[in-house]
């Protein structure tokens, strides 16, 4: 019976190519969409699932509020380690502090490494949470001394090349020029997805060897440091909420008498260990792998399950619309003793013979994908996480699903025919279903019609975000980073200087970070206006006196600084503002008061951004390098260059760098950001959002004008001998089109009219993330409705219009 | 001469708009086991109408009808499909053969309605091949029969089940001269095997071959 099935059904799909091939089609766009989708969610709802009790593992981390906002920090202050050690809902604390040595070096067999990763300082304890596989060492007593270190398998295999763990132990390691450790143990490294991804582990009273001693022994309540990481593991049916209270209490004991007076709180939170992977607020440890997002992968499953329902919607709008030309065998297999719960079972199996074909091609297809979405995509999902047996039980559900909503619905329709009428050729049953396919279109391309004004609205606001005039000189301009443990200002000078003998640089500044970057550097302020005293966060860039200059920051009013140490202020027009300052002349000499010492305003330069367009601009001042020699704010050499293009910037490009590589002989850490490319990546996300709307705006207009091709097919050939009858009684072919084009172009008008308010919504919603936005043009609705019912024009004129020229005695005579 | 079925006073009536019609009226009729009836009178008297409500693809709405002692009237539909599927065969004057199955196909179906074993069902449809003499057509799908090859298929496939009853509605209407005298022949000859059959037809020269003529008028038995 099954293989009889089968083996109809299989004629049945190969007899309608094209309605078969529209099906798949649309089935395998939607499911290939689901597995990307699926598999992405799977990687990252598996992290760190494997811990022994993970569900009690929490991080301990730091929530301020102010009047400005709210801030967070993965750290904790020290002092918290000791004060939460008597509290008996933990069963394990333990607080490790991460921190990147500058070196390592395995004297022995003259090894150096420069600034290793995932570098922590910690005791056992961590090794309780944390349940690691030892191949060498002792695992009682671990890291109880300083100078003693634990490897992971990966890192050890680094440093003692060819030798096997059990070798190692014993084994001496040198920090920093001064810090011998000895290797006591070496771990297996994670197998399974984890953000825990240390590698190397020193115990933690030999953080007291390193210039991080003083801000260990000082143990202080007010200060926060991300690097300063707490772990609890809480008992069994400890109670979150009494645990969450207690940690409020010792942040209230403990809180700064400043603090209160600025309206400042900070709280203590337990975070889930599985949160970690997701909350961007406190981040993850390794910042380069990225994190997941949950609304990202939310707003994806959307996409797929929209496909999906696309798909599904042309399977069903395909099927019933045919079912006259599958009655006649229904009402055969009725008279020969077939039940109607045999036939519907019969049709559902052909449905999901489709299915399984489509989930075939999608298989190959997501294999694809993941290369083409792998900017959404994380870059360690691999293929064969598709074979993980969950993976797969989710794909038999997810079919068997696709199979019921878009096949049970037409082989119901389809085993209610009535036998007697079927036989006699009296079928009206196939027009009373138009409504509904009439509904399920509209439906379709309601939401075609959604995403094609969501693309070209965001590809707007995008385009808006990366034309808009910064206020300062974005273009041609290159920042080069001196190395980071660099600290002398005397090789910036000479590395400044050797540039000066390149032709193709117009201009050379030495300062902190350019006009718009991702760092900050804020200090509270008070200015007595004349008027009042006004308190205010003020941001600084630094810079040289060339840096105004090279960056075509306009002065506004008075001068620029004298030198780059003399104490001397350029504010910007905000900051003028904010200070009560009607004009940038009024604000010229008043004196910005820090706390320990009064700066006079010198200059008022025009706002510019100093951030992507999401954020306002906030009050800023440009500043010299103050507090030298002690300690210098300069980090990089800016070079605007002449306007090059192809070869000549190359090599202008070449000659900078081996400029950079005679001066620093010893290092190899050569940092060059292009100030276009980096106001370009404060869009990175905004870009990837318009690249998903492409793509499915991309499907589902395919999808939908598949689907719409199907029933324009579908129709026409049911009306062929109206047509031929028609244009007997001399219809033009035009008149014929338009009035067969008519039915299903009131169905993309309907859609229209229900998308745009929504589109509106949605995009109105999404923009509230920026200060400054594109308006919303009434034009981009009507262009998208009119590309909308063009594209269907087109899909529905390539069939009716060969129906409608086609010679009336070849229709009539076949009657 | 046991009583296959009877009607008492069937009634078949539809609603036309505020009108209700009958399609039969006061149908009595006992047929025999082993009867060959031909059901004989104009277009729109009734006899397709007849014989689905004989073959329970239709029902009356009024009146007795008895099928081997039980009452089919008052049936419920699962043992009403029953009843059908393992005593009744139907021929249609359009064959209405599954386009998608070939020959082979075609004959075995109504075994897999009746959860016939495989190997049974390979023996069953052979045998029925060959006794039709048409195994060298089983892979052949009706379109490229003729229609007299198709019929055939139809009576093989109608026979499979090894019915009591058959019922044929115009079964040569479509078919010439020729292939109309040997398809009435085969009717004869099963009838002599034992099949009751009740056919649908215009014409007297088939009717003939019937063992009882019933005629039909406006849905009434005319004598």
């Amino acid at each position: 019976m099954i293989k009889n099935y089968f083996k109809i059904a299989w004629r049945n799909i190969m007899k309608n190519k094209v309605f078969s091939l529209i099906n798949i089609i649309g089935l395998t766009i939607g499911l290939s969409a689901s597995f990307v989708i699926g598999l992405m969610i799977y990687y990252d709802y598996t992290f760190d699932n494997f811990h022994k009790d993970d569900d009690r593992i929490y991080r301990v981390v730091t929530d301020f509020t102010s009047p400005e906002g709210q801030f967070h920090n993965p750290g904790v202050t020290v002092a918290l380690e000791d004060a939460i050690k008597e509290n008996s809902n933990f069963e394990i604390i333990n607080g490790f502090y991460t921190e990147r040595p500058s070196k390592v070096e395995n004297r022995e067999s003259n090894l150096e490494f420069k600034w290793p990763k995932f570098v922590i300082y910690t005791n056992g304890e961590y090794f309780d949470i944390f349940k690691y596989n030892f191949l060498a060492g002792n695992m009682d007593n671990v890291l109880a001394n300083p100078n003693e270190v634990i490897l992971s398998e990966n890192r050890a295999k680094d440093y003692f090349p060819n030798l096997k763990p059990s070798e190692i132990i014993g084994k001496t390691l040198v920090y920093n020029d001064s810090i011998n450790t000895k290797v006591t143990g070496i771990v297996e490294n994670f197998k399974e997805r984890s953000d825990i991804v240390f590698e190397e582990f020193i115990s933690h009273p030999t953080l007291l060897q390193t210039n991080t001693r003083e801000f260990i022994l000082d143990n202080n309540w007010n200060s926060t440091n991300s690097n300063s990481q707490l772990f609890v593991k809480v008992k069994q049916y400890a109670n979150i909420n009494q645990i969450n209270d207690e940690l409020k209490a010792l942040a209230d004991a403990h809180i700064d008498e400043d603090m209160k007076r600025y309206g400042q709180t900070r709280a203590f939170t337990l975070q889930p260990l599985r949160d970690i992977h997701f909350n961007e607020d406190y981040g993850v440890y390794d910042w380069e792998r990225g994190m997941a997002s949950k609304p990202l992968l939310r707003n994806l499953a959307l996409v797929a399950l929209f496909l999906l329902l696309l798909g599904c919607i042309n399977f069903i709008n395909l099927n019933t619309a045919q079912a006259t030309q599958r009655a006649k065998e229904i009402g055969i297999r009725k008279t020969l003793g077939s039940s109607r719960k045999q036939l519907i079972w019969q049709f559902m199996g052909e449905t999901f013979m489709l299915v399984v074909i489509s989930a075939l091609l999608s298989i190959g297809l997501t294999k694809w994908l993941i290369n083409v979405f792998s900017d959404f995509v994380p870059a360690d999902l691999e293929f064969k996480l598709i074979g993980t047996p969950l993976i797969l039980i989710g794909i038999v559900i997810l079919l068997v699903f696709v199979t019921f909503l878009s096949g049970f619905y037409p082989a119901v329709v389809l085993s209610k025919f009535n036998t007697v009428s079927v036989l006699k050729n009296h079928l009206g049953i196939g027009d009373k279903k138009v409504g509904l396919r009439k509904f399920l279109t509209v439906f379709q391309f309601t939401i075609a019609q959604i995403f094609i004004i969501g693309t070209l609205l965001v590809g707007r606001q995008i385009n808006f975000l990366l034309n808009k005039d910064m206020g300062f000189q974005t273009e041609a301009i290159v920042s080069v980073f001196s190395p980071r443990a660099e600290r002398a200002l005397s090789k910036k000078e000479l590395f400044a200087e050797k540039l000066t003998s390149i032709p193709q640089i117009k201009k050379i500044s030495i300062g902190g970070m350019a006009p718009a970057s991702y760092n900050t550097n804020t200090s509270s302020t008070t200015v007595n206006n004349g008027k009042t005293e006004v308190q205010s966060d003020l941001q600084f860039i630094f810079g040289d006196t060339e840096y105004l200059d090279l960056f075509e920051l306009k002065l506004l009013a008075g001068r620029n600084f004298r030198n780059d140490t003399i104490r001397e202020l350029v504010i910007n027009e905000t900051a003028q503002r904010i200070y009560g300052f009607d004009s940038p002349e009024k604000a010229i000499g008043a004196l910005v008061d820090f706390g320990d010492e009064k700066v006079p305003v010198v200059g008022v330069m025009a706002d510019f951004h100093q951030r992507s367009l999401k954020t306002d601009i906030k009050p800023m001042a440009l500043v010299g390098d103050w507090y030298r020699p002690d300690f210098s704010r300069y980090q990089a050499i800016h070079v605007a260059l002449q306007n090059l293009e192809g070869d000549d910037l190359k090599s202008a490009l070449s000659k900078i760098e081996s400029t950079y590589k005679s001066v620093y002989t010893e290092v190899d850490d050569y940092r060059i950001e292009f100030m276009d490319e980096t106001i370009a990546r404060f869009y990175d996300r905004e870009k990837k959002v318009s690249k998903l709307l492409n793509w499915a705006t991309g499907l589902s207009i395919l999808i939908s004008c598949l689907g719409l091709l199907g029933l324009v097919i579908y129709t026409t050939n049911r009306r062929v001998k109206e047509i031929g009858v028609r244009k007997v009684l001399g219809a033009s072919i035009l008149q014929i089109n338009t009035l067969l084009c008519k039915e299903f172009l009131i169905l993309v008008a309907i859609a229209f009219v229900i998308a745009a308010p929504i589109a509106w919504y949605g995009i109105y919603d999404w923009l509230q993330d920026f200060s400054y936005k594109e308006p919303i043009s009434y034009w981009v609705f009507l262009l998208s409705g009119i590309a909308m019912i063009v594209f269907a024009l087109i899909v529905i004129s390539v069939k009716t219009l060969r129906a409608a020229s086609v010679n009336p005695v070849n229709s009539l005579r076949s009657e | 001469m046991n009583i296959l079925l009877s009607l008492n006073e069937a009634t078949r009536a539809v609603n036309s708009g505020s009108n209700r019609i009958n399609l039969l009226e006061d149908i009595t009729l006992n047929v025999n086991e082993g009867e060959f009836i031909s059901l004989m009178g104009p277009s729109g008297s009734g006899k397709s109408t007849l014989l689905n409500c004989i073959g329970m693809l239709d029902s009356f709405t009024d009146g007795g009808y008895t099928f081997l002692g039980q009452p089919v009237h008052s049936m419920k539909e699962k043992n009403r499909s029953k009843l059908y599927k393992d005593y009744i065969g139907f021929v249609f004057q359009a064959y209405h053969l599954i386009d998608e199955l070939n020959v082979w196909e075609n004959i075995e179906t109504p075994l897999l309605y009746k959860n016939i074993k495989s190997s049974e069902r390979k023996a069953l449809v052979g045998d029925m091949l060959d006794r039709f003499n048409i195994v060298g057509k089983k892979d052949l799908f009706p379109r490229q029969l003729s229609g007299g090859q198709q019929q055939l298929v139809g009576i093989a496939r109608a026979l499979i089940g090894k019915p009591k009853l058959i019922l044929a509605d115009e079964p040569t209407g479509n078919l010439n001269s020729k292939q109309s005298r040997e398809i009435m022949e085969l009717f004869s000859q099963l009838n002599k095997e034992g099949v009751t059959i009740i056919q649908a037809t215009h014409s007297e020269a088939n009717a003939a071959y019937g063992s009882r003529i019933i005629n039909l008028l406006d849905g009434k038995i005319v004598p």
